[in-house]
């Protein structure tokens, strides 16, 4: 290096970046680690009963909104996958037919731009026990139909899948579309000379080929399960009761509600180590997809 | 760190490169398969349009009107009235003084925010692209794990920290934290935007006696001008959207526009105005739409880009 200030000033300019990472995620997260272990609970507190460490753990455990929350963390991962199947058969009629593409693309993915708090709204007034979708439903002759869905704890959590279906199933059509537009169109043609029938096409040759957009789409589902919170907050808010309970919402529930330190490290602990399962797939996949085009290439 | 490259493909360029041979298609006779696609896809469409559909029009309404219950009538009288009581007089906890309040919260919260969060990381993105930098695969993997952690496990941390600097509660505060959150993803897509740029042209560069800075503002910065604006628009959309760090870190004095109207939407007591709340969601809604339809193409490519944020 002919100029001296070259090799300090990239060094310099990683600092700030650097204590960010180090501050900011690492130390924090290590932090929190700490905190869980301890019995803090408006203020932190630095002792850690060595005898009786996971004890924050074991109340998370045995609290039932807690164990709603992870039975929901399921039930709107299962129910969100909807986005991804919806988002393929859109993808593939709109990749097939090309009319009006462009039309249909702006249509499907405009709710990723907005707000969930705004898709909160939008669905929380549909919903509504009185004035809403019911209502109308009902004095079509309908009477037998329940639409108040996010008033009883039972359906609530359909409500809330609904809309996040709604706001999410657009993206997984753009990336499905691209995943479908990368396939070599000569597949298609030599399809129709052999005569394979198009639901077989799809199911036994398309998306098998496209298996690796289909993990992305579920890995990339997977963590916006996890952190699913302002959604709740703007069509349940936890309820019915804690009917609509997921972790992220649980977790700050505890913290500025209940403000119960202590508890709600142990219960974002989990939540980090949810996300850790989720992420481990993430990793192997790209080593896989690195070696598979390492040999291609 | 190749293999951070590879995912970032996965994500991002996947839509940004849109490959297909393009054939003239030939004038063909619409077929009844394409007529019941084209059905399928309309009601689709129109699924898609429905909660649109009704917070416009419950927005123009009389309560009068949505009192009777006809929620997917057009408006009898359409009346502006509800959109100026969201504007001026909406209720968000204590304070009456309408949305108009949280909207320029959210203005004066996206300009520094902007300005951090892409100073940061372009910078820290281009050190760790063109320069030989010492760690500079570990520190990669490092921060791309820590675009997925999730925010709660943080958050305790940092609001005592932001406690600490007196930042806590305003303007500033959510700004820093928008900034720190976004700082892992916007590096990534900054650095993998910056490794393709020939080494021959670094070399010439720093033979010419360029520094580091000199460099990144005569030739690094006027060529960045493609991710530069889909950044720029990724990272509009999503702070304006962004309600939880705002109710975390605005306090009382630097709510943003979410925060608002989540408050106005969730109450409890006394008479809801239906019509108050769908204008509301409108006038937060409006901006990112704004964008999303001028330059939809550009903040598709931001949004995958930036997927991994969630």
């Amino acid at each position: 290096m002919t100029f001296r200030w070259s090799r300090w000033s990239p060094q310099l300019a990683l600092m700030p970046a650097g204590l960010v990472t180090l501050v900011a995620f690492i130390g924090a997260i290590l932090w929190t680690i700490y905190l869980s272990l301890t019995r803090s609970r408006r203020l932190p507190e630095y002792e850690i009963d060595w005898t009786d460490w996971g004890r924050q753990y074991e109340r998370l455990f045995k609290d039932d909104a807690w164990m709603i929350s992870l039975q929901n963390l399921i039930v709107l991962g299962l129910g969100s996958a909807l986005a991804i199947v919806f988002g393929f058969i859109l993808a593939a009629m709109i990749d097939r037919e090309k009319r009006g593409e462009s039309l249909f693309r702006t249509v499907f993915l405009y709710p990723l731009a907005i707000s969930l708090i705004v898709t909160g709204a939008a669905w929380r007034w549909i919903f509504n026990p009185e004035l809403g979708a019911e209502h109308f439903i009902h004095s079509i002759g309908l009477t037998w139909v329940n639409a108040s869905w996010l008033a009883r704890p039972e359906t609530a959590m359909y409500g809330v899948i609904l809309a996040s279906v709604w706001q999410s199933a657009g993206f997984y059509m753009a990336l499905m579309l691209a995943g479908l537009k990368s396939i070599n169109s000569e597949i298609w043609s030599a399809a129709r000379l052999d005569g394979v029938g198009l639901f077989k096409l799809y199911t036994e040759i398309i998306i098998p080929m496209m298996k690796f957009t289909f993990i992305t789409c579920a890995i990339l589902l997977s963590l916006g399960v996890i952190k699913a919170y302002d959604v709740i907050v703007a069509m349940t808010n936890g309820g019915p009761g804690q009917s609509t309970y997921v972790p992220a919402y649980f977790t700050i529930q505890a913290l500025s509600a209940k403000g119960n330190l202590g508890f709600a490290s142990a219960a974002a602990v989990v939540m980090l180590l949810i996300t850790a399962v989720i992420f481990l797939p993430l990793v192997l996949l790209t080593a896989w997809q690195q070696r598979r085009s390492g040999a291609r290439g | 760190m190749t293999d951070l490259t590879a995912t970032q493909k996965a994500l991002g360029a996947e839509v940004a490169v849109r490959s297909a041979p393009y054939f003239p298609r030939k004038k063909k006779a619409i077929t009844g398969r394409s007529i019941a696609v084209l059905a399928f896809l309309a009601i689709c469409a129109l699924f898609f349009c429905i909660p649109l559909y009704v917070v416009i029009t419950t927005s123009f309404k009389t309560m009068d009107q949505i009192r009777e219950g006809a929620m997917f009538a057009l408006p009898n009288v359409w009346t502006l009235e509800a959109w100026d009581h969201a504007w001026n007089t909406a209720c968000s906890g204590t304070r009456c003084e309408g949305l108009k309040v949280g909207f320029w919260n959210s203005v004066s919260i996206l300009i520094p925010s902007l300005v951090l969060s892409i100073g940061l990381s372009i910078v820290t993105g281009y050190a760790l692209a063109l320069w030989n930098v010492k760690w500079a695969g570990p520190f990669l993997f490092v921060l791309f794990i820590c675009a997925f952690v999730p925010f709660q496990i943080i958050m305790f941390p940092l609001i005592s920290m932001t406690a600490t600097l007196k930042v806590y509660g305003s303007i500033w505060g959510v700004a820093i934290i928008h900034a720190v959150l976004a700082m892992p993803v916007l590096t990534l897509i900054f650095r993998n935007y910056y490794k393709d740029i020939p080494q021959e042209i670094m070399s010439a560069a720093v033979m010419d006696s360029g520094s580091f800075w000199k460099i990144f503002f005569e030739i690094i910065l006027p060529m960045s001008g493609n991710i530069l604006i889909v950044v720029l628009i990724l990272q509009i959309t999503s702070i304006w959207n962004d309600y939880l760090i705002g109710v975390t870190f605005g306090g009382l004095g630097a709510q943003p526009m979410t925060v608002n109207l989540a408050n106005l939407i969730t109450i409890s007591t006394g008479t809801v105005r239906y019509n108050d709340n769908m204008a509301a969601a409108l006038l937060t809604a409006i901006p990112p739409l704004v964008i999303y339809f001028f330059v939809g193409k550009l903040f598709v490519q931001g949004i995958t880009a930036g997927a991994i944020k969630g």
